[in-house]
């Protein structure tokens, strides 16, 4: 399972793929994102990288399962899904980390 | 403050308008990001992990109220309502739309600022002494050089393709607050012309400068930094990313080596025409004049009246303000380290009251210090109290310069598309731990720098103790260095112990300071010292928690 990520070209904030053929179907909410099998994630990356007016840089985001990103990605992914953590204490954020879920 | 001429004001407009397009012809799609990503880096836009970013230069780190006030509207205007003053004492937006920079440009021009040499393989901002112009230790005033530099430097035709970036910083003070040695020319300006330091740097392979040359008169220090410069664009390792800083090639070839071909380059070289007449730098001198100082009356008495009925104001005093070369003014340091908040970040509020303060107590002059503080040179100590208390009220009061608290910390994962470890958060909670006035005034000095991944632009290998963030299959890892020091007696501080996670950073570091507690001779020796005095092994084992 992968997600389809990427950021917008005018703003560069942070998008996810939904659905759809248009930038309508992408997400700022990551929870909405798509789980793509591995080959039809592959197939939509290659036709979103050739849509560089919408989008910059998209990439796939490998995930364990439903809910939870393979463990590698997991801090720089977790803080584009859910934006900065500065806030929360490190302890706040590594008891989030312990719960293994994305979003 | 250096006042743009019809030559400045044309670059950047033309500058500007090239960009205009460029942005247009993008979002248009006439422009892939391959073909735009080096233009909009040149221009100092880079897309991070959330946003767009971009850093705008404060040349040498000399700002004016207006200028100030210029940063706190883009902050409302275009951005999420603050800034974030950097190590380069350049300033960062995180939240910047692509289709709004061309206007942000020209607003920035409109006070004579921009974002050239903020990015890319070129020669960058050049830093100086926050103090300079006003330190009482200071030998000569380095801005007038740093502008000099500024302007050879800017579009110079041989060195906007180097092998990478290049960063100059001149100090002209006894004490060292550019932290000359770890840059890729340091210059220490004497009585008898600059000492020029080459190949420091940080980064994965930390090097201090050497000295390869002494006394250079300031007439031909542009000809002498053109030789040491060619030098390294012909034979730097353009092949090897990692290996592309000057410092690689000065360590390869050996500092002499390196030395006797600058001297060769710069034998051959037509000097003249490089070097500026002597008409040329002193219409640049005239730009820095002393402030007309305000005769103010100033009562002691008074001054030692409000400190001891107000013990807020008496620590501020102490620990924010530094000598002046006049009797009757100060330096104000206003820390950017309030606890629990992140090191360097001002809303548009505080920048707007602090672009005020200038006008109303510091002759209508900032500077940004590579702490990520924000100064006003010149403060007559009458004005002191008043000052103080509307620092006060916008949580600008912080009394805790120089102190455990006044952290440096690089963006890190939270923004940073390099990264790979948070800086923030984990200063964050630091600033916490300490937040005891009387404990961080007990521990004197000391000085910690968090860099979020191994390109250190947090400092960590130059700090008292350093934080370096890592990625350890896929979780956030901190090792801890210590003994750094980025003053007159640079030193690369080393990893000791084993890292660590985020949450076990705060107590190592207590213990660490706790122990240097009991081992000091007395209250004058400083964490640093006690540290050169007994080694870094002393402090290891208190790195973590007993078994």
């Amino acid at each position: 399972m992968k997600l389809l990520t990427a950021n917008r070209l005018t703003d560069g904030l942070v998008l996810w793929y939904r659905d759809g053929d248009d930038l309508s179907g992408w997400t700022e909410n990551a929870v909405d994102a798509a789980r793509l099998d591995d080959e039809a994630a592959t197939a939509l990356l290659d036709v979103w990288k050739a849509r560089e007016t919408l989008l910059v840089a998209p990439y796939l985001v490998p995930l364990v399962d439903d809910h939870t990103l393979v463990k590698r990605e997991y801090v720089r992914e977790f803080v584009r899904a859910n934006g900065p953590t500065i806030g929360q204490t490190a302890l706040d954020t590594a008891k989030l980390q312990n719960r293994g879920e994305v979003f | 403050m250096y006042v743009y001429d019809q030559f400045d004001h044309a670059v950047v407009a033309a500058r500007n308008a090239e960009f205009k397009d460029q942005v247009a012809r993008r979002l248009a799609g006439e422009l892939s990001e391959d073909q735009f990503k080096p233009l909009r880096l040149m221009n100092g836009l880079y897309l991070q992990l959330h946003a767009y970013m971009l850093r705008i230069a404060v040349p040498y780190g000399v700002l004016s109220s207006a200028q100030m006030r210029t940063f706190a509207h883009i902050a409302r205007t275009y951005d999420r309502d603050f800034g974030h003053f950097t190590t380069r004492q350049n300033i960062q937006f995180n939240w910047i739309k692509l289709a709004d920079t061309p206007q942000i440009l020209e607003d920035l021009a409109k006070v004579e600022m921009h974002a050239i040499q903020t990015s890319g393989n070129c020669i960058r901002n050049t830093t100086t002494d926050q103090f300079a112009g006003a330190a009482k230790d200071e030998i000569d005033d380095p801005r007038p050089w740093a502008e000099l530099i500024r302007q050879w430097s800017t579009f110079h035709p041989e060195f906007t393709f180097l092998p990478r970036k290049f960063k100059i910083a001149i100090t002209g003070a006894t004490r060292d607050r550019a932290a000359i040695r770890v840059h890729d020319i340091g210059l220490q300006l004497t009585a008898n012309g600059f000492d020029v330091y080459v190949g420091g740097g940080m980064g994965r392979t930390p090097h201090l400068g050497h000295l390869i040359k002494s006394g250079v008169p300031g007439e031909k220090l542009l000809s002498y930094l053109e030789a040491a410069l060619r030098v390294y664009n012909r034979y730097g390792r353009r092949d090897n990313i990692y290996k592309a800083r000057i410092k690689i090639l000065v360590s390869a070839l050996g500092p002499q080596e390196y030395a006797r071909q600058v001297e060769e380059e710069w034998a051959s070289l037509d000097q003249a025409k490089i070097d500026a007449p002597y008409a040329e730098i002193a219409r640049i001198k005239s730009f820095f004049p002393e402030p007309d100082y305000t005769a103010k009356a100033f009562d002691a008495a008074a001054l030692d009246r409000a400190k001891a009925a107000d013990p807020g104001f008496a620590r501020w005093v102490r620990n924010n303000t530094l000598a002046h070369r006049r009797d009757d003014h100060v330096s104000v340091t206003i820390s950017l380290k309030p606890t629990g908040l992140p090191p360097g970040d001002a809303s548009s509020e505080q920048m707007d009251v602090m672009a005020d303060l200038a006008d109303d107590y510091g002759y209508a002059e900032l500077r940004v210090s590579h702490e990520q503080n924000v100064i006003l040179p010149h403060v007559a100590k009458a004005d002191l109290y008043d000052l103080y208390q509307r620092l006060d009220k916008t949580g600008l009061s912080s009394a805790n310069v120089g102190k455990i608290t006044d952290m440096i910390a690089c963006p890190g994962l939270d923004y940073c598309s390099l990264a790979n470890a948070r800086s923030i958060p984990l200063a964050q909670d630091i600033s916490k731990r300490f937040e005891d006035a009387g404990y961080t005034d007990k521990i004197g000095d000391l000085q910690i720098k968090i860099s979020g991944c191994i390109n250190a632009c947090g400092h960590h290998h130059v700090g008292h103790i350093g934080i370096l963030g890592v990625d350890k299959q896929g979780e956030e890892f901190y090792q801890i260095l210590l003994g750094g020091r980025a003053d007159e007696q640079a030193a690369l501080g080393a990893i000791t112990g084993k890292g660590m996670p985020a949450e076990a950073v705060p107590a190592a570091i207590e213990r660490v300071v706790n122990l240097y507690l009991e081992l000091r001779t007395d209250e004058s020796e400083r964490f640093i010292d006690t540290v050169g005095r007994l080694g870094r092994e002393a402090f290891a084992g208190a790195l973590h928690e007993p078994a």
